[in-house]
């Protein structure tokens, strides 16, 4: 009697923000399909949607060892295949595979910055990554000109050596989320001072471009090659977050509580700071600063499903790469045939978004 | 426990701590000692004095144990020192006669449970989410939620009795309410020991007695220690079962709310100029503060 009362108890209660998660699952799998489908049939050479339709279903493909072994090692794509597989399967579609991981990464690295520092602002960048992952770029295209290839390297270390950086400024026997976010502010000034400086040391119009790709964030001209370099990462912090999302919440009720509750509070929270730059140094390593997703999908989700992270986490997982695959058609398409960085396009929908919270709810609740 | 002599010396207001006193306080604090503190220095960084330098604190098992004093007397200091929130620069705290830093974080919390002043309750969780939150110490890194972990969780919300309040979104709640649910949160901890800082500031006249009804049950069905840090005199006086004065750090005085609450005290501690009598309740009557 009591058991089952409370089983109806907790059905009814598989409550409004169950629903909500649901449907912003759902809804987020269609965006993320329909823009991904876009992507890869439309361009500078157009495939029919028919015939992308049969390429991308079609079993011989689907199941070709070779096609396999070309996108997880980098060799090449058989040559059975016909012109419309080829450009679907090796240009396009590694492209809409990393928009995706790229959104997971930040999102999910966003989350966790925003209970770590307990700031509904904080993005994956506020504690120094931009800087550090702007500033080790710009150093590797003025200093090793032709060294291309280090530049996802050079990207993700800076990153993290800014984050290691921001970590031990903020130190004095211990942290806490306004030091964080103080010490964050302090490297990234800087860092960012010295890439601006070293941009008027590169001399071509091309390498200032490249620059810029990787300091707005782009997708433009990526492959599987990077691709595989972002899904090792991926699914080594991806479930680790999922599996700590209990944990957050404990965090978010504030420092002095969660310690009351025996968590050792520094021990979690550089735990969970390193893994969220873990996903931040992968997005940045294959796409560059891709600005806003990391902030404005994690504030999103929490609008509609509250601040639990068990929800919370799981609606960034899946609103992440919606948003970076709808960003990256308009990035690549919108403009054709010019081609604008992607975080180009998530600034110009992230401010908007923000205006819209403002004028509907007046201001920013804490959490 | 013999506090007689103690009590007779106070009241005729001779002497405030004699040698019979202190032996009476050691004798007590080694046989029901829950909480035994010696030569605690406790300080922050930048400040050059220890914010509490005291001898010896105990904080007897079973009882309620209000720590007052004016502001800056290191109240909340020592409480969050008691609660290892604060390292101490020297001295040692026993609980239950073992050193608090040999324990382990999660062990810690099973031990001892502490009810901040500040405390933030994100919104979009419900009141049994949140107290259940109190049950972390007691699971393991992935382990969900148990049956006894339900029922923990259930008890609290009946003990501080907000059964009515169990669906209902946190951040709808007034901040009396928000009290009674934070504190649920730590009763699900069932610890043997709560310590707790200022649980009635900023409430409401009926929450703060609710809040004091709560604890009070809990210490009398639960035998749960209590240590309180409260701002209210007169509230500390009529509800607990020792009070510890502070004073600049240290304590001053430690004994049963009529032995320690007198004139003399008011004077001394709080700089208030005040009567104090006790009839079924204790009244403090203050008239004038006390120029420096």
């Amino acid at each position: 009697m009591d058991v089952s009362s409370r089983s109806v108890e907790a059905y009814t209660r598989l409550d409004s923000r169950d629903r909500r998660l649901a449907s912003l699952v759902v809804g987020s799998v269609v965006v993320a399909f329909v823009a991904a489908f876009v992507q890869v049939s439309q361009g500078s050479y157009p495939t029919p949607l028919g015939a992308t339709f049969d390429v991308l279903t079609d079993p011989r493909i689907l199941f070709d060892v070779d096609v396999w072994a070309a996108i997880l090692t980098g060799s090449d794509f058989p040559d059975r295949l016909s012109q419309t597989a080829i450009i679907v399967w090796s240009l396009r579609m590694p492209r809409v595979f990393i928009a995706a991981l790229v959104g997971v990464n930040l999102s999910i690295s966003g989350a966790v910055f925003q209970a770590v520092t307990r700031n509904e602002l904080a993005s994956p960048y506020i504690l120094g990554v931009s800087g550090g992952a702007g500033l080790a770029v710009l150093v590797t295209l003025v200093f090793f000109t032709g060294a291309s290839y280090v530049l996802p390297f050079a990207a993700a270390l800076g990153g993290l050596v800014a984050f290691a950086l921001v970590y031990a400024i903020a130190w004095q026997g211990g942290t806490n989320p306004v030091r964080l976010v103080l010490a964050g502010v302090v490297v990234a000034t800087v860092f960012q001072s010295l890439q601006t400086g070293l941009f008027y040391f590169l001399d071509s119009t091309a390498v200032v471009k490249t620059a810029i790709a990787w300091t707005t964030g782009s997708l433009t001209g990526v492959g599987w090659a990077q691709f595989r370099l972002a899904i090792v990462p991926t699914l080594v912090v991806v479930p680790l977050l999922l599996l700590a999302s209990r944990h957050l919440n404990v965090l978010l009720l504030g420092e002095e509580t969660a310690r009351s509750l025996g968590m050792p509070v520094e021990y979690v929270r550089f735990g969970l700071s390193t893994l969220a730059i873990l996903a931040a140094a992968t997005a940045v390593a294959v796409a560059g600063l891709v600005g806003f997703v990391g902030l404005v999908v994690p504030h999103a989700v929490r609008t509609a499903v509250g601040s639990d992270y068990r929800r919370l986490v799981v609606g960034s997982l899946f609103l992440g790469p919606a948003l970076v695959l709808v960003a990256d058609v308009v990035a690549r398409l919108a403009l054709m045939p010019i081609q604008v960085p992607v975080g180009v396009v998530t600034g110009v929908i992230g401010g908007p978004y923000f205006l819209y919270l403002m004028r509907r709810h007046g201001d920013f609740s804490e959490f | 426990m013999s506090k007689t002599d103690t009590t007779t010396e106070t009241t005729d207001g001779t002497a405030r701590e004699t040698e019979a006193a202190d032996e009476a306080r050691a004798g007590d604090s080694e046989s029901e000692a829950k909480i035994h503190a010696t030569d605690l220095r406790v300080g922050y960084p930048g400040l050059d004095d220890p914010v509490v330098d005291t001898e010896t604190l105990v904080v007897p098992e079973g009882e309620v144990t209000a720590l007052v004093g004016p502001n800056g007397s290191g109240k909340s200091t020592l409480l969050k020192t008691l609660a290892r929130h604060l390292d101490a620069d020297g001295g040692d705290v026993l609980i239950d006669g073992r050193e608090i830093a040999e324990f382990g974080s999660k062990e810690f919390a099973r031990e001892l449970g502490m009810l901040s002043q500040h405390g933030s309750t994100p919104d979009g969780i419900t009141v049994e989410e949140l107290v259940g939150h109190g049950r972390y110490p007691h699971k393991g890194f992935l382990e969900g939620q148990t049956e006894a972990d339900r029922e923990a969780i259930d008890r609290a919300i009946a003990l501080a009795g907000i059964e009515h309040l169990r669906e209902k979104d946190v951040s709808s709640l007034s901040g009396g309410q928000r009290q009674l649910v934070r504190i649920a949160m730590a009763l699900a901890q069932e610890t043997d020991t709560l310590l707790l800082d200022e649980p009635t500031t900023y409430l409401d006249l009926r929450h703060q007695l609710q809040v004091m009804e709560v604890i009070r049950t809990l210490n009398e069905e639960r035998d749960v220690t209590v240590c309180i840090v409260l701002h209210d005199l007169t509230q500390a006086a009529r509800f607990a079962d020792y009070l510890v004065a502070l004073c600049d750090g240290d304590i001053y005085d430690w004994g049963r709310p009529e032995d320690v609450v007198t004139e003399e005290l008011l004077a001394e501690v709080f700089g208030v100029e005040a009567s104090v009598e006790y009839g079924a309740e204790p009244r403090i009557t203050p008239k004038r503060a006390i120029d420096d």
